[in-house]
């Protein structure tokens, strides 16, 4: 009764529309981007998803960056004036920044003018996140790496005093000492969490800090809230021309998008950016048609076959070729099921016959899982499937890998079963951890459905539903459930960030949540963990892998094709996975309102 | 000085109703309420550093303290800093409110007036063909589930399946011409799902009044029917009337239209709200409940002192 | 007349007058062609609903009978879903669920608003009546659906979380309607004889007062049929609702997704079968009303 009152009510004052009227946008060249799903924070300590990443990379500097169209991805120096010096034993890193780059001016600065980034900044901003009060996400990236941050931190986190493992030797020189060789330093010093803030902004705006970004990127925001970003480049920022070629320009692959216009040619190319954050998959595609509205957006796996004309290599139907561009992109990540080797029922058993058992359970119901039609359900059958945990993104990937552990086989699923003498009577229950939401549950029903064909009673499979991710996520950390369902998105193109998803010391609470462990595997892990690239440690890689494989640890794994389409006007190569942001400063448009020509539609012909 | 005194009295009969609603929702949101933490800790996290991200949410103090605490929150008007954002609970009601308003203002009014009007009629008509006309479609529009109505309003109204008119969702409002593009939609919904539920009552309501003596003698003393409505009978029902709307000014005020945000994306207080529970942000969740709970005592308060405007011969007592 | 009388269940009344409510209300209600329709309806969908629970139909619900979005077809009636559920026997089953919801949340939230009601109403005045009236107070004032979900988090996982936030928010119209009428009654005469021939107080209130208002809970227990399986469809769109099973609910929150693409059948399964059975709902509930309300039983 009281939910009519809910809905038929309003308030009879203080009526209004919100804001004024639109901000006269002509003449200005405005790239709209979207994303779909918002940043919570803009604060680079806690940009923990791909959305606030998306925007802390252009709001603030990072040391490093990602070449723009490089493929395998590839670091340059950004913030850093050049790639660091690492002394011999591979522990000391030192970063020249470049002099003279400057915070945008801020209230929160003395006089309101934004000072110089130096190499103390640096510091503070990587110690941040060993300051609880910060409420920090980043700090597995460093602890236990970099040497002295634990005694810091220890130590009551006095920002005054440093540790010796993060030092600034001079103004604009840092030296970065560690404690066992860290070959993906590098890669974490090109993430949002280890941008640089300005510590005057950080005390200015106290808990507001993560609503109010003052960086030295190349943007500005000058509006934020949960619906959209608005953001100008930042002037002041060294832009330079374009170097297509150093930036890793493919004319084979990436000629058709016309980028080729911009090389040579100095950005800023536009005068706004503005970023829409849209959940939901129609409005955004909703959104994009319209022509007005958001520039780039997903195809929603609804309308697959409608937009597309082909999907390999992805084509457009003909009413969208004429205005849109396409590209197909396969993320940084995958999608897997670990099951919690913790659990007696499913895991390791103190009886070895019974864990035998169990064992033999797991690998029965990865041969009930059915990727080839999970794909056609919800990935557009684009997705790739692979055995394992190293996925195609990564330079480790094996191709030539047995794909058993992938393929769907009812009837042997139910042979091992019998022989290892599990019945419907004796299987034990699995409770499938999952949040709210249409998605998640139909993922337990077809989950469900295919148990029940290898011979799982309905009954067993349990759906438990958490209101929110967080309390999953605690279901998970503190090992509750049998199965963990999840995806994972990779921080840096290198495998080592799967594999430590097994590693035994990682166990709950920590990343390594289905409890696995292996003393060989972990000895192997840390064998590798001090490597630079190199085929013997793709050799460990992968010896890591089969061993994953072969105890029947994971349901995996399947890597998503996300379809990014934009508008032909447009003049860029976007990508959503390891460049991320780092494309939006060398976004482009054509024709009237750009400085440059547009794409021609014949250049479209791609292979 | 009889109104203040009145006032007073009844605000502090409204104390035990703000503590109850504060306790109730304290312990169900809070206290057992959604864990933040491991949406705060990152993704490999130690015991120690989860420890850590508790100490800092509160979650480790006593439940008594952390009431108190909540308590001296509201006296003071201290609502705190969003869990998720950062962003202060004050500007966020200050931002969102508005919206909510604007969203849920037309549907309101309209529903209830054509509500009034529908029962006027139906009531005047009484028993014959008009009568039972609205009041089958009354019947019929109180059957179709909310839900429904919006998803079939969004495929007729703004869906390439139907008539393509109005935006899908969202709300990007800076000109009354967009404000009329994106409220539309959400308003027809409220007005047909809320027309039902009014039409029935205004007109019980009125039914029930023209049965009175008072109607009779008018009717005995040749009053014509027309008058004999909207003089005597509607001004004699205004104070159910004014009840029903005012005692749901709360809830759209603080709640919003929880359903219309969420699914056509308007960053309204419901939909603020509605994220605030799937994300466990309790700062957020605390303030609503609690501005709830008051306006509803500052409702009620107002609410008698209407009567005695409409009606003088209710006393303040 | 007397027939009709005979034929009534006791109505456990002392006095004369509450049995011929009922039977004039059966009368009235047989001759109201509306109502009898409308119950023939809720009848149907009793019998689907006791055939769901039997195993007689929609047993395949939750398997992959084909492949993504088969239209409609003779082997699948509503075509599939994105996952190759048969969308017919989905609707079907979700007979039962609502059923479960709708008689579950009816007859507790019932009891209870009849059991505090009359407890406040026979005491009223007193300290128990204000404990009881200020819990009523408190409930009503936090929005419904910030309660749901705040009682389906405290009770993390339990398939029965949306069942007790709706009893805990359903009961208080009934307690009030009752507790307003006990206050009546108790003044009554036979109240009075009672207390003169020493009864307990609980007999009182149980054994003699309360069979007197059993037409209020009757209808009461009608209209929160329809609140809660209404309710159910919102609540499971958010995330807050059914958690095991299926429900019509459930196939429209996943059709909120289908629908912009073009995909109707899961919209339309749901909604037809959940409009037919609050239609009729209504309009036996209204029916009952008009037979019982003894004003109007007295004008006939």
């Amino acid at each position: 009764m009281r939910f009519l009152f809910l809905l038929t009510a309003a308030l009879l004052i203080g009526c209004g529309s919100n804001g004024g009227p639109d901000p006269e946008l002509a003449g200005l060249r405005v790239y709209h981007h979207s994303a779909d799903g918002a940043p919570t924070s803009l604060d680079p300590a806690q940009s923990a998803t791909a959305y606030a990443n998306l925007v802390v990379i252009n709001a603030y500097d990072t040391l490093y960056s990602y070449k723009y169209l490089a493929r395998p991805y590839e670091l340059k120096p950004n913030l850093a004036a050049a790639m660091p010096e690492i002394s011999d034993d591979g522990l000391v890193y030192t970063v020249q920044l470049k002099p003279g780059t400057r915070f945008i001016d801020d209230p929160a600065f003395p006089d309101g003018k934004g000072r110089e980034v130096v190499a103390s900044d640096v510091v503070y901003s990587i110690l941040r996140h060993f300051d609880p009060t910060v409420r920090p996400q980043g700090a597995w990236l460093w602890q236990g790496r970099v040497a002295g941050l634990e005694e810091w931190k220890a130590a009551g986190s006095d920002y005054d005093r440093p540790p010796d493992g993060l030092r600034a030797v001079d103004r604009y020189t840092l030296d970065i000492r560690l404690e066992a060789p860290y070959p993906q330093l590098l890669y974490t010093l090109a993430m949002g969490y280890s941008a640089v803030v300005p510590r005057e902004a950080v005390d200015y705006y106290g808990r507001e800090f993560g609503l109010r970004p003052v960086g030295s990127g190349p943007f500005r925001v000058t509006s934020y809230d949960t619906a959209r970003i608005v953001l100008e480049p930042n002037r002041n920022w060294r832009w330079r021309p374009v170097d297509l070629a150093e930036e890793g320009y493919d004319p084979d692959t990436q000629a058709f998008t016309g980028i080729a216009a911009i090389d040579g040619q100095t950005p800023p190319f536009v005068d706004r950016l503005m970023i829409s954050f849209i959940t939901d998959s129609a409005a955004r595609w909703n959104s994009f048609t319209k022509g007005n509205e958001i520039q780039y957006a997903g195809v929603p796996v609804e309308l697959v076959d409608r937009v597309l004309a082909s999907k390999n290599p992805v084509r457009l139907a003909p009413k969208y070729e004429a205005r849109y561009q396409v590209v197909s992109d396969i993320e940084a990540g995958f999608v897997y099921s670990a099951f919690n080797m913790a659990d007696e029922d499913f895991g390791y058993h103190p009886d070895p016959e019974q864990q035998a058992r169990n064992r033999v359970l797991r690998c029965a119901m990865i041969r009930g899982f059915d990727w080839r039609r999970r794909n056609d359900s919800f990935y557009f059958d684009l997705g790739v499937v692979f055995p394992g945990v190293i996925p195609p993104v990564v330079p480790e990937f094996d191709p030539d890998l047995s794909l058993d552990s992938v393929t769907r086989d009812v009837a042997g699923a139910k042979r091992m079963l019998a022989e290892a003498g599990w019945t419907a009577d004796n299987l034990p229950t699995m409770t499938y951890g999952s949040v709210g939401g249409v998605r998640s549950r139909q993922f337990y029903e077809q989950f469900r459905a295919w148990m029940m064909e290898i011979g799982y009673p309905r009954e067993k499979i349990v759906l438990k539903q958490f209101a929110t991710f967080g309390d999953l996520n605690k279901q998970w950390r503190e090992s509750r459930l049998p199965l963990i369902s999840a995806g994972w998105g990779l921080d840096y193109p290198d495998a080592e960030n799967t594999l430590q998803l097994f590693y035994g010391p990682n166990g709950a609470p920590g990343s390594n949540s289905s409890n696995y462990n292996n003393p060989e595997y972990d000895v192997l892990y840390e064998q590798a963990a001090v490597l630079l690239p190199s085929p013997e440690r793709t050799r460990i890689y992968r010896r890591m892998n089969q061993m994953l494989i072969d105890d029947c640890v994971a349901v995996t794994g399947l890597s998503r094709t996300r379809i990014a389409v934009w508008h032909r006007e447009v003049l860029m190569y976007p990508s959503a996975n390891i460049v991320g942001g780092f494309f939006l400063p060398f976004v482009a448009l054509a024709g009237d309102n750009g400085i440059l020509e547009r794409a021609e539609p014949a250049r479209l012909t791609l292979n | 000085m009889e109104l203040l005194q009145y006032s007073l009295r009844k605000i502090a009969t409204g104390i035990p109703l703000v503590i109850g609603v504060t306790l109730i929702s304290f312990l169900l949101m809070v206290y057992f309420g959604p864990d933040k933490t491991y949406e705060l800790v990152g993704k490999n996290p130690t015991a120690e550093q989860i420890a850590e991200v508790r100490a800092e949410l509160g979650y480790d103090q006593p439940v008594a303290v952390r009431y108190l605490d909540y308590l001296r929150e509201l006296v003071t008007l201290d609502l705190g800093f969003s869990d998720s954002t950062g962003e202060r609970v004050s500007a966020i009601l200050a931002r969102t409110i508005p919206i909510s308003a604007a969203v849920a203002l037309p549907g309101f009014i309209l529903g209830n007036l054509f509500g009034v009007l529908l029962g006027l009629f139906a009531a005047f008509y009484r028993g014959v063909w008009p009568d039972k006309f609205i009041m089958a479609a009354a019947a019929i529009g109180m059957s179709i589930s909310f839900l429904i109505v919006i998803i079939a309003f969004q495929i007729l109204l703004s869906s390439s399946y139907g008539l393509n008119l109005f935006p899908v969702r969202g709300w990007d409002v800076h000109s009354i011409g967009d404000y009329v593009l994106y409220v539309t939609v959400p308003t027809l919904a409220t007005v047909f799902v809320a027309l039902g539920y009014n039409t029935r009552f205004y007109r019980s309501v009125i039914v029930e009044e023209t049965t009175r003596d008072y109607v009779r003698t008018a009717r005995a003393f040749g009053m014509p029917a027309g008058p004999l409505y909207y003089k005597l009978i509607l001004k004699n029902c205004m104070i159910p009337i004014i009840t029903r709307i005012m005692f749901s000014i709360p809830f759209v005020v603080i709640s919003g239209s929880l359903l219309i945000e969420s699914y056509f994306g308007i960053p309204g207080v419901g939909k603020v709200t509605y994220d605030a529970i799937v994300t466990g942000d309790q700062p957020i969740l605390k303030a609503v409940v609690a501005l709830t709970a008051v306006l509803l005592v500052a409702v009620q308060l107002l609410t008698d002192i209407m009567y005695r405007w409409v009606d003088p011969r209710v006393a303040l007592k | 007349m007397s027939t009709v009388a005979e034929e009534l269940p006791a109505a456990g009344a002392d006095d004369a007058g509450s049995a011929s409510l009922w039977s004039k209300g059966l009368y009235k209600f047989r001759r109201d062609r509306t109502g009898m329709w409308s119950l023939a309806v809720v009848l149907a969908y009793v019998v689907i609903a006791a055939g769901v629970w039997l195993g007689f139909w929609a047993t395949g619900w939750a398997d992959l009978a084909g492949g993504k979005w088969e239209p409609v077809s003779a082997q699948h009636w509503f075509g599939t879903n994105i996952i190759g559920q048969d969308i017919f026997d989905r609707a079907i089953y979700s007979t039962k669920t609502s059923f479960e919801v709708g008689l579950v949340v009816a007859v507790l939230a019932t009891v209870i608003g009849a059991v505090l009601g009359a407890v406040a109403g026979f005491f009223s005045g007193s300290w128990l009546d204000e404990v009881i009236l200020w819990l009523m107070g408190v409930l009503d004032s936090i929005p419904f659906l910030l309660f749901v979900a705040a009682i389906a988090y405290t009770l993390q996982g339990n398939p029965y979380s949306m069942h007790i936030a709706m009893i805990v928010t359903f009961w208080i119209t009934a307690g009030r309607l009752v507790r307003g009428e006990v206050i009546k009654l108790k003044e009554m005469e036979y109240v009075e004889a009672g207390h003169a021939l020493g009864l307990p107080e609980f007999t009182i209130i149980f054994r003699h007062i309360l069979p007197n208002t059993s037409h209020i809970l009757l209808v009461q227990a009608t209209i929160t049929f329809v609140a809660a399986i209404k309710s159910e469809v919102i609540l499971s769109f958010l995330g807050l609702g059914v958690k095991d099973g299926m429900s019509w609910g459930l196939m429209i929150s996943e059709s909120s997704q289908e629908v912009l693409a073009g995909f109707f059948n899961n919209f339309l399964a749901a909604s037809a079968l959940l409009f037919g059975l609050v239609m009729a709902f209504n309009l036996f509930s209204d029916a009952l009303q008009d037979a019982l309300d003894p004003r109007t039983v007295s004008e006939s």
